[in-house]
């Protein structure tokens, strides 16, 4: 299925159903501009991406998985990220102890953390495709496998004493700003007290947003993307057409599984902590994002940008919740109800986001 | 292609007793598990520790029983989990404001239970009309209903804190027992014997646990609801064919919103049954996942999530084989962070073995 079929319906109330993503977003911000002083600013912009990048993350992981059909879902990305940041802060704890420099262990950590991350995907994937088993039983076997590990890994107790180097990555901005015009890059400058530093884009986002654009791109520009929508929106004529389904199939669980693994990178690196349910409530976010970015759950339909939409309605209500002072429980209640209303304007509109 | 290679499985599994075996590979599993255990866990194979494993079980089997329903019309309640907890909190906040209000504890308790009751039906009814008016993805909506019920939860509980406060007289109830009995000397109903202390009431044997009766109660209803009503008739005929369903004359949307709200009611039960048990309202952590436990017994029970198969035989065998892989892997002293991954492998072999043998049944 085309993702840019040219719309005829163009009167205005389908102008704006189709765009009431975009018209959320709005009312968002302006809501918490009005309600929460100093809302509108560039560092709360920064600080949305910073907060949301799980959310970004896993919606895009989630994307694939969703794309594909055939009840095509991933219900352990949450716990994937929680053993994420459980294997990577160990190593690194591991490699530093080993006699390796601060930064030497941060990146053998994460570069081998992404590599055990595939295990989970390619047993989704293994499962799903090749013994047929349901998409929502595998992963969530997979969810429970992930968590059992994550917890006799850490037994009993959040991984700590991390390099520091690991949380000046994670909570460091990639470029930094001085009043006298110049410009640094990775390490805050040395200026006088008082003056202030313009701090440009958390390190965590830069890298997230390196990754997403790769995937976006074998998403909606090679054969292996144009292949997954094919096989969401008709598995027979995929296979019929001689695509190789298993296959194809075996890549989007590894995917969405990199996914989650990045997320709980980010997560280490930002709290310098693993926790086995570091990411236990992101699945209603994940998939929320995905939904409201007007995917289908039968597949076949969704695209990146519109996910990473999706994403920042979620994470854009988190954090000005967040600065309201409002507690979790509105952030919950909001989520919950915008997910059905998402779905709800997709029946009602059945011609938009194809 | 792939009946080629489910016949080529096969083997051993084709003659009769291979496919009694697997028709009924949980209750074998569960029988062998039990043996592992008696031999390898010191204090498994006693009265006492299955009437404690049952008792502990009562949540999951209301859980797993109200998810039975729905995984059968071929949908799924992802929001069973939130919904208990949010009865749980709501029973218990009730109880506690109605007794400082000065209302006598008999009073309280039942109107708060009842109370609860009432308002667990409402998440069900939004998840069926959902469902069935707005034709959202079953998963969707309960996945919506789940951050609402958990938002409606943490405000009603004020924040990440159990509700204290319930009148002493619940937890009593909730951990009663059908029998006491002093051997030689007396046997009394629901209540101790007046001249045991409490201090000593562990030499009494008690037999029965109330809240079996409670699960057993529920589960028989629910049973004999779904394999002799029309009702139970019509969820396998939704399950197996929608369209079929329809022209049959049935009225399907009406049905599913019975369902949906059917199984809230039943996640209700257990949300007020657990204040009984526990004598506090526990919110539900994030991380509980009871819904997907309960779908997971459910499908170990023999339910496929296409819908028109399973049953609440199967479900409560389900529940049971959880139950007692928790208990026994705490017993023999295996971390119980390996139950985790136990029922992650068991609900992958139970839909395995769907695959292999398509036509069991």
């Amino acid at each position: 299925m085309n993702t840019r079929v040219s719309n005829n319906n163009g009167s205005l109330l389908a102008s704006i159903g189709r765009r009431w993503v975009l018209g959320f977003i709005i009312i968002e911000i302006v809501f918490f501009s009005v309600a929460a002083r100093g809302f509108m600013s560039i560092d709360t912009v920064q600080l949305i991406l910073f907060y949301g990048t799980e959310v970004f993350l896993l919606g895009t992981g989630e994307l694939f998985v969703i794309i594909s059909g055939g009840g095509g879902i991933d219900l352990s990305v949450g716990f994937v990220m929680g053993f994420a940041t459980v294997v990577s802060a160990k190593l690194m704890v591991l490699f530093a102890t080993m006699g390796a420099s601060p930064l030497g262990s941060v990146l053998l950590g994460c570069a081998a953390t992404l590599l055990i991350g595939l295990i989970p995907g390619l047993v989704n994937g293994w499962l799903v495709a090749n013994l047929r088993v349901p998409p929502f039983i595998a992963t969530f076997s997979m969810l429970g496998i992930t968590h059992g590990i994550s917890e006799l890994l850490l037994q009993g107790s959040p991984a700590k004493n991390l390099p520091n180097l690991a949380g000046e990555i994670g909570n460091g901005y990639f470029a930094y700003l001085t009043p006298s015009g110049s410009l640094s890059f990775f390490s805050r400058p040395e200026v006088a007290r008082g003056q202030h530093v313009w701090a440009i884009i958390p390190n965590i986002v830069v890298l997230a947003f390196i990754f997403i654009a790769i995937f976006a791109f074998v998403l909606h520009r090679t054969k292996f993307g144009r292949h997954v929508y094919a096989i969401g929106g008709n598995r027979d004529a995929a296979i019929r057409s001689g695509i190789d389904v298993r296959k194809s199939l075996l890549k989007v669980y590894v995917i969405s599984s990199l996914f989650a693994t990045i997320a709980g990178l980010s997560y280490t690196l930002k709290y310098i902590t693993g926790k086995a349910d570091a990411g236990s409530g992101m699945l209603l976010d994940g998939i929320a994002a995905v939904v409201i970015g007007g995917a289908s759950m039968s597949g076949g339909s969704g695209t990146v940008w519109r996910s990473l939409l999706g994403a920042l309605v979620i994470a854009i209500l988190e954090t000005g919740l967040r600065i309201l002072g409002l507690q979790t429980f509105t952030t919950y209640i909001v989520v919950g109800v915008i997910l059905i209303m998402a779905v709800i304007i997709d029946q009602l509109f059945p011609n938009f986001n194809r | 292609m792939p009946n080629q290679q489910a016949a080529a499985r096969r083997g051993f599994f084709e003659s009769a007793p291979g496919r009694t075996i697997a028709r009924n590979w949980a209750l074998c599993f569960l029988v062998l598990m039990a043996v592992v255990f008696s031999f390898a866990g010191p204090g498994f194979f006693d009265l006492v520790n299955f009437q404690n494993i049952l008792h502990l079980a009562t949540g999951s089997f209301l859980l797993a029983a109200a998810e039975t329903f729905v995984i059968i019309t071929g949908g799924i309640d992802v929001s069973i989990g939130f919904v208990y907890g949010l009865s749980s909190v709501l029973t218990a906040t009730l109880m506690r404001n109605l007794t400082l209000a000065g209302m006598a504890p008999g009073e309280a308790i039942v109107i708060s239970c009842l109370v609860a009751l009432l308002v667990c039906l409402l998440p069900g009814f939004v998840n069926g009309i959902l469902v069935t008016r707005f034709k959202v993805p079953s998963f969707i909506a309960t996945m919506g209903m789940w951050g609402i019920c958990q938002g409606a939860t943490l405000y009603i509980a004020g924040g990440y804190l159990p509700v204290m406060g319930a009148p002493e007289s619940v937890s009593r109830i909730g951990n009663s027992f059908l029998f006491y009995i002093d051997p030689g000397k007396s046997l009394t109903f629901f209540h101790k014997p007046d001249y045991i202390a409490n201090e000593s009431v562990r030499q009494l044997a008690r037999v029965f646990p109330s809240s079996l009766l409670l699960s057993i109660g529920v589960l028989l209803v629910l049973g004999f609801l779904l394999k002799y009503t029309k009702f139970g008739r019509h969820t396998y005929a939704i399950g197996g064919s929608m369209d079929a369903s329809v022209r049959a004359g049935i009225n399907v949307d009406r049905h599913l919103v019975i369902i949906y709200t059917l199984s809230a009611f039943v996640a209700g039960i257990a949300g007020v049954f657990d204040v009984f048990q526990t004598g506090i309202g526990n919110y539900t952590p994030t991380g509980a996942n009871y819904e997907l436990l309960a779908v997971a017994a459910v499908v170990i029970g023999g339910a496929s999530l296409l819908g028109g198969k399973g049953g609440i035989l199967g479900t409560a065998i389900g529940v049971i084989l959880i139950a007692v892989l928790n208990n026994g892997l705490q017993i023999v002293g295996i971390s119980s962070f390996y139950r985790y991954i136990g029922v992650g492998i068991l609900l992958t072999i139970a839909v395995v073995i769907d695959q292999v043998f398509p036509d069991l049944e």
